[in-house]
């Protein structure tokens, strides 16, 4: 180990400027290696090795002459020889390494100097010199590496405050660039990617996942994944409490897995890792859980620890909130658009206006209704493009009048661009968002279908009308004939004394009136029907119209040798109401009775009362005749529907009286009810207010 | 003896009605369309008039509305009669400056009771 003195001076000056121009702490301990074992110094064997603050560990950065000896290899506190620098902060010269206890007996078995590195007062590592032969190192030697060591321990402190500048500007460039998504309306996908990029960065880490939180399934998905090795992790989805990041999502907590093969709650899917170490930590917006992220480096040596933790700290809130608004803003985008679309695929026309009556949008539906593209309208004001001057002011009335807060809804006409005029159905009504009224929206619904159909409908039914009207009219007038000279001949023939032809001439006469009920019937229907059928209302006492249809009624009754008995009469009072319609009621009902009665008793009965001031008149016709089954009473009322097919043949009548009866009951304000036992006989029950209540005149039902 | 007026254009109805009337000890006359009814009952001579509606050459409402245009007949008792039952045909009538109105087939005692209340005195 002996040379010239100027060349190792020279050798000496060449660390120096080595050492000096080394930036990082690595660079600085090669420097030392790279100096100390040049031709000049010639030390066989040279190592730097710096400690672990989180372990203790001493960590081989450089060395020389050493086999196996990686960089990273770790030493751990209490083993070694080179631990005693640290202990004390002294060079320690051991002549005969095999005669120390420390000794780790791997690999020379000749002298070792250990020399303690000193950055910024503090004891940061140890220079490590050895010789594979005892008693190779003199006070000279300890000079040099005392001199090499102070170089290398100043170098290193200043590679440290150099790293942590750095690192501190990169924090500072991560958290700003974090804060620029915060405002910054990016798509949530993008936003994902850059916060667990910029994370990475400022952690200096090669490894990273970041999942987002599902609140409605508690579920943790990860949705970015960052040189994750073998396969994709994205759209892994895990429960609260699986797994790291299921871990600190759970607890709320950071936590740092320092082994994560040996950690008890690791996840099945990461059953082989290349990495040791792990950090997670939830993202949190106060107690709000917005995801977690995980880091792992592919360095085994990497080791997580306070300063991780706390730029961790630093960056997760921020990180949790530009998460949080972009998934707001996504959604609030997605809901946009679902508005948009129903918008836009609404078969109704659908418009907007501002304040001033000016299109501010429409849909393609009014494009199509009334022929304008939205660029043609847009800024126009609409009731220009799409009125005539017939129905302008009326248009110009309901804009204002939606604008006024009073929704509109009318049926209109607009004017399609080529002239054409259209049925629309308008509804109007204001668009108020905040509590600020911004305008108003119209839809225009094309009735012009439906008004064709009512048409047509309302033309058929006419028609119906007309047919019927004629018809009855040209059955009429020869009925008349038939009738009359029955009536004319029965009265001569009595004149004249030829009894026997009487009784054949009121066959005649007969068929005639039925044939006659038949068609009063069908057109007291079909008026009901058309809603033609009117309401003459008089005043009349009760008692003589009962007598008048017990007049009437009584050669009917006598046919099959019934009794009419008449209740109430006298006591009744009077009624303002459809005289006729009344008569015509209580006749239905009561040849309805004697048809279906023999040798019983029929009685009606009249009764009068009134509550809350409705003054009610009930008239009750009850027979003893055969009465009818729950079935045939739920047919009753309807029109050609006696209770059998067979009841018209045998007991006669149209079959249409009390389907007549209950219409006309109705549209004087009544009803008609009945009661009835099979055998025992039938009860119908007539209410009618003693004074109508519809306009005299008015035709009921309407159009 | 009261004079009736029938006007009325279908012959069977025409005979029968006025023979039936005649058995009644009314006098009768008859006019075969509304311009005749108008010509005749203008005579006034008449101490009422029974009108169809669905005439010739003058319908049945046109005549009487003429009939009451005139001073001479503007009182005299008009009971319009028609085959047609619907709905406003009853108004019609009335509004034309009828009496009152019945429908065909003829009711004769409805009738005879529609015109005794327009009779001054009623007939033996």
């Amino acid at each position: 180990m002996k040379n010239a003195a100027a060349s190792r001076q020279d050798a000496l000056l060449d660390l120096s400027t080595r050492i000096a121009e080394a930036e990082s702490e690595s660079e600085v301990c090669h420097a030392v290696v790279d100096g100390l074992r040049g031709e000049a110094l010639g030390y066989d064997f040279v190592a730097v090795l710096l400690v672990d603050q989180a372990t203790g560990d001493r960590v081989l950065m450089a060395s020389t002459g050493w086999k196996e000896a990686p960089a990273g290899l770790r030493i751990r506190p209490g083993q070694g020889l080179s631990e005693r620098p640290l202990l004390d902060g002294r060079i320690h010269y051991t002549p005969r390494v095999t005669e120390e206890t420390r000794y780790l007996p791997t690999r020379n078995e000749g002298s070792e100097v250990d020399v303690p590195l000193l950055a910024n007062r503090a004891l940061v590592g140890v220079l490590v010199v050895e010789s594979n032969r005892p008693d190779a190192f003199d006070e000279a030697d300890f000079k040099i590496l005392t001199a090499a060591a102070n170089q290398a321990g100043m170098a290193i402190g200043r590679a440290r405050l150099l790293r942590a500048e750095r690192a501190r500007a990169d924090e500072q460039e991560a958290l700003r660039a974090t804060m620029a998504d915060l405002v910054g309306r990016r798509d949530l996908a993008t936003v994902l990617q850059a916060v667990l990029e910029r994370a990475m960065r400022l952690l200096a880490v090669s490894h990273g996942e970041l999942a987002i939180y599902h609140a409605e399934a508690d579920e943790l998905e990860i949705v970015a994944s960052h040189n994750m090795g073998r396969k994709d992790t994205t759209g892994t989805r895990m429960k609260l409490g699986e797994g790291a990041m299921g871990h600190a999502a759970r607890t709320r907590e950071p936590l740092l897995i320092p082994n994560y093969r040996e950690w008890s709650g690791r996840s099945t899917q990461y059953a082989t890792v290349e990495f040791t170490a792990v950090m997670v930590a939830p993202l949190l917006i106060g107690e709000n859980l917005v995801g977690a992220m995980a880091f792992m480096d592919k360095n085994p040596a990497r080791r997580f620890g306070d300063e991780d933790l706390r730029l961790l700290n630093l960056f997760a809130p921020q990180a949790a909130i530009a998460i949080e608004n972009a998934r707001l803003f996504t959604a609030a985008q997605h809901q946009r658009k679902y508005f948009q679309e129903l918008v836009d695929n609404n078969p109704v026309a659908i418009v907007t206006l501002d304040e001033h009556h000016n299109v501010v949008s429409c849909n393609p539906a009014f494009e199509q209704l009334y022929g304008y593209s939205e660029a043609d309208v847009r800024g126009k004001n609409l009731d220009d493009l799409i009125t005539t001057d017939a129905t302008r002011l009326e248009a110009v009335r309901y804009t204002e009048q939606a604008l006024d807060e009073r929704p509109v809804k009318v049926i209109s006409q607009r004017r399609h661009r080529s002239g054409a005029m259209v049925d629309v159905e308008v509804l109007g009504v204001p668009v108020i968002v905040g509590g600020k009224r911004l305008g108003l929206m119209a839809l225009y619904h094309d009735i012009t279908p439906l008004l064709k159909a009512r048409r047509a409908a309302e033309e058929a039914s006419q028609a119906k009308s007309h047919f019927l009207a004629s018809v009855s009219h040209e059955l009429r007038t020869p009925l008349n004939a038939i009738i009359g000279y029955s009536e004319l001949l029965k009265e001569e023939i009595e004149d004249l004394g030829v009894g026997q032809l009487g009784a054949d001439l009121s066959r005649i006469e007969a068929s005639g009136r039925l044939l006659l009920a038949l068609i009063n019937d069908i057109l007291d229907l079909s008026k009901i029907e058309a809603g033609k059928m009117e309401i003459h209302c008089e005043d009349f006492a009760l008692e003589p119209l009962l007598d008048q249809v017990r007049s009437t009624v009584g050669p009917l009754v006598e046919r099959r040798a019934n009794r009419l008995v008449l209740e109430g009469a006298p006591a009744a009072g009077s009624m303002h109401t459809d005289r006729t319609k009344v008569m015509q009621m209580l006749l239905n009902l009561l040849s309805n009775a004697s048809k279906f009665t023999e040798s019983g008793t029929i009685t009606l009965s009249v009764r009068r009362y009134g509550d809350n001031g409705a003054d009610t008149v009930q008239f009750q016709v009850r027979d003893t005749g055969i009465g009818m089954t729950p079935e045939q009473m739920g047919r009753l009322f309807q029109a050609f529907s006696q209770a059998e097919a067979s009841t018209a043949s045998r007991y006669g009548g149209t079959g249409l009286g009390l389907a007549i009866t209950r219409h006309f009951s109705r549209l004087m304000g009544g009803d008609v009810q009945v009661e009835s036992t099979p055998g025992a006989g039938s009860t119908f029950t007539l209410t009618l207010p003693a004074v109508v209540r519809v306009a005299a005149t008015d035709p009921v039902g309407g159009h | 003896m009261p004079k009736i007026l029938l006007v009325e254009d279908n012959e069977m109805n025409r005979d029968m009605l006025s023979r039936r009337l005649l058995r009644k000890g009314f006098q009768v006359e008859m006019a075969v369309d509304g311009r005749a009814g108008v010509e005749m009952g203008r005579s006034g001579k008449y101490d009422l008039i029974l009108m169809d509606m669905s005439l010739p050459e003058v319908d049945g409402w046109e005549a009487t509305r003429q009939l009451r245009a005139a001073p001479e007949t503007a009182t005299v008792p008009i009971i319009a009669l028609t085959a047609h039952a619907m709905a406003g045909d009853r108004d019609k009538a009335l509004a034309a400056g009828c009496n009152d109105y019945d429908t065909k087939p003829i009711e004769l005692d409805r009738l005879l009771g529609k015109m005794a209340a327009l009779l001054p005195t009623a007939p033996q």
